[in-house]
């Protein structure tokens, strides 16, 4: 009742501020205009006293002419936690509302949000009575459904001022969330129909997958899968669906810090590795000692290193960068090891005709030996490529969110282990056919050339032989 | 023909290479004992010897792809044993030509001739591709002047080299037992671009165990064993008439 006061006020003061808006841009019309919203204005006050006064004489004699009002409308959360309501996810209305101690109501209805479903099935009005409402009869209503009103008849006009619950089941709000404001009427016994505000109820938008996931939830299968506690556990379907969105994004960010780090790793292992086999002493042992320091201890203890060493030494570095730093570095170490035993599988008489061409140590190295080396090296590279790609789930101890550390979050809502499997999943999408790219270069350097090139040089021989 | 042109490319007295007491020793092993040769321009000189008798370190000593540990080779009138001369120069001028090719894999014929024309010679990309284009027409490449190596028989190969040498315009060319690579039919190929060469006046260094090819081109045949030269003489003179107990041993092997 308290809160129905201001609310009077506020209506009137909208009625009255409107008037004034739509005023014709005419000056003495204005006037005349702005002086009937004064009086309309003034009238609004006068009768929001009178009805102040009023809300007075209930509180002081309970015979009053007031109209039904709603005392609650709710909806159960239906969240994984917490109070949220999701929109697009099932849920239960239920509403309270106390009508005007000379309202007989025989028939209430609720009118939900567009886009909203419910069911009738076990659609339930109660009437409340006796002390703190602690009476409860449930009324057999007759309960029909329009479009996206509730409407329940009753079988006979309920008491004057009877206070009624209704609660509605298997209620969809729509997915993309908001306020659900709901509206009703309610019909009196002698057949007079008024219209009432049942408030509204606060929903949170979920996304396409999850509504899907939610659909899948409801299926038959897939609690019949669901049974076995294995296919639970590990292919759980709505889980599936729920992951793959938010493992996606570690895969992307998996994706850019592998297409980041790889590229600076190679130019920097091959550095090592001329450092590594040069004449200078100084150099040679910088790069020895790198390559063994990093190649002799865990990345996993590398990232633990920098990424909290770091912040307590005053560097503070975003974890993307940080962790494209660390990988690249690691990587380099191995990179080096791979170059070199590339360069030095180059045989010695290809140093030895560029030499004799005059070709200095360098242009021999940058245009004979390297290139060589490159092609070399390629299916070792994608062996390391590959090596890398899965090493950044390292990152996720540290917090980078990348694919584990997503998949793990959802585990720890979930208690399934399907997200992990679908990060696999994701591994796998790059890993294997990276892993098929790798025999086929392999098996070309072993000699066995592709079918059309072997076609073109028996052909050749063929013309040289006639 | 062959009389002709051999009468035409005339010996000159001028030195292109002179050996002074060369010694190279890798190690314990001495290789080299004490070699004195002169190699004037113009000049075709077979080195024979058996295997293990120094003929290629010695000309591998000439390019400086062995450090000798003892002696001086001269250039022309540079002593390229010297600590400051710019050894990259010095090559870049002795052609050389490999018993295993050593084409460059990764390029093509025409590519492998170009490379260090542009690099060493900073000929322009135009100049060097016609010199390329030149020097394989005249070893009988033409029509394979875009093939990679491996699409190329050793015959091929070995002349794609020659080529390749010969586009820096050498003052002297060495080769190292170039054709002990390659299957008897394809050497004749390579023997006859090299005879080419020498009618054409190039001075060479020959090491191989062609024994024809050192009697028809060979202006001196030179015969190794155990780092020394153990006989030097025209072809004539060299395998009609050997004057050591060693080269009539040798020569009675390869017959």
């Amino acid at each position: 009742m308290a809160v129905w006061l201001p609310n009077c006020l506020t209506a009137d003061a909208i009625h009255a501020r409107a008037g004034h808006q739509f005023a014709p841009p005419s000056p003495g019309k204005d006037v005349t205009v702005t002086r009937l919203a004064d009086i309309f204005l003034k009238a609004a006050l006068a009768a929001m006293l009178m009805m102040g006064s009023c809300a007075l004489l209930v509180l002081a004699l309970p015979m009053d002419a007031r109209a039904l009002e709603t005392a609650k409308c709710t909806a159960r959360p239906n969240g994984e936690s917490g109070s949220d309501v999701y929109g697009g996810k099932e849920t239960r209305i239920t509403w309270e509302g106390l009508a005007g101690t000379e309202e007989p109501v025989a028939a209430l209805s609720l009118t939900l949000p567009p886009g909203t479903t419910f069911s009738t099935d076990d659609a339930r009005v109660t009437m409340l009575s006796g002390e703190n409402n602690m009476d409860r009869t449930v009324i057999d209503a007759e309960v029909s459904a329009e479009g996206e009103t509730f409407t329940a008849k009753f079988p006979e006009p309920a008491p004057a001022g009877g206070y009624f619950r209704i609660e509605l089941y298997q209620v969809f709000f729509p997915a993309d969330g908001g306020p659900m404001p709901i509206t009703g009427s309610y019909v009196l016994d002698n057949g007079t129909e008024l219209p009432f505000d049942a408030g509204a109820v606060q929903t949170i938008g979920i996304s396409a997958t999850a509504q899907l996931a939610e659909s899948l939830e409801a299926q038959e299968w897939v609690q019949a899968w669901n049974s076995n506690k294995f296919l639970r556990l590990f292919f759980n379907p709505p889980i599936i669906v729920e992951s793959i969105p938010i493992v996606f994004q570690g895969f992307l960010l998996a994706i850019a810090i592998v297409a980041v780090s790889f590229p600076c790793a190679i130019p920097l292992g091959l550095l090592l590795a001329l450092m590594r086999m040069s004449k200078i002493a100084i150099l040679r042992g910088i790069a020895s000692v790198y390559v063994n320091i990093v190649r002799g201890t865990p990345l996993f203890l590398q990232i633990y290193i920098a990424f909290f060493g770091l912040p307590l030494a005053g560097i503070s570095i975003p974890p993307f960068v940080l962790g494209f730093v660390v990988l690249s570095m690691n990587s380099a170490a191995y990179m080096c090891e791979i170059m070199r035993a590339g360069i030095q599988s180059i045989p010695g008489g290809q140093t030895e005709a560029a030499r004799s061409l005059g070709m200095n140590g360098a242009q021999t190295m940058i245009f004979v030996i390297i290139p060589q080396t490159i092609r070399r090296v390629i299916p070792t590279l994608t062996s390391e490529f590959i090596l890398l790609y899965k090493d950044t789930s390292m990152l996720a101890a540290v917090g980078v969110m990348e694919m584990v550390y997503n998949a793990k979050m959802i585990v720890a809502n979930t208690g399934s282990i399907t997200p992990y499997i679908v990060a696999a999943l994701f591994y796998l999408v790059i890993t294997l056919p990276l892993a098929k790219v790798v025999g086929n270069l392999e098996r070309r350097l072993d000699g066995v050339m592709p079918k059309k090139k072997r076609k073109q040089v028996a052909e050749q021989t063929i013309e040289d032989a006639s | 023909m062959t009389e002709l042109e051999k009468a035409s490319a005339a010996v000159s007295d001028e030195a292109v290479i002179r050996i002074e007491n060369l010694q190279k020793a890798f190690d314990d092993n001495v290789v080299l004992r004490d070699i004195n040769l002169e190699v004037r321009r113009g000049e075709v000189v077979v080195v024979l010897g058996p295997s293990g008798s120094g003929k290629s370190t010695m000309l591998r000593c000439i390019n400086l792809l062995e450090t000798p540990t003892g002696g001086r080779i001269y250039f022309e009138d540079t002593e390229i044993t010297a600590k400051k001369v710019n050894i990259n120069e010095v090559r870049a001028r002795v052609g050389m030509v490999f018993q295993n090719f050593n084409l460059f894999p990764h390029l093509s014929a025409k590519k492998n001739v170009m490379l260090a024309q542009q690099k060493v010679l900073k000929r322009s990309k135009e100049e060097a591709e016609q010199v390329a284009i030149a020097r394989l027409t005249e070893v009988g490449l033409a029509e394979r002047m875009d093939y990679m190596p491996s699409q190329l028989s050793g015959g091929q190969q070995q002349r794609v080299a020659i080529a390749r040498a010969l586009a820096m315009d050498p003052h002297v060319m060495l080769f190292d037992e170039a054709t002990s690579a390659l299957d008897p039919e394809l050497v004749r190929d390579v023997l006859n671009v090299m005879k080419n060469l020498a009618h054409g006046g190039m001075t060479m260094i020959v090491v191989t165990h062609e024994m024809g090819f050192a009697r028809d081109v060979a202006d001196r045949v030179i015969l190794m064993d155990g780092g020394v030269i153990v006989e030097e003489g025209t072809p004539e003179q060299v395998f009609d008439n050997p004057q050591h107990a060693r080269t009539k041993d040798f020569l009675g092997h390869i017959k």
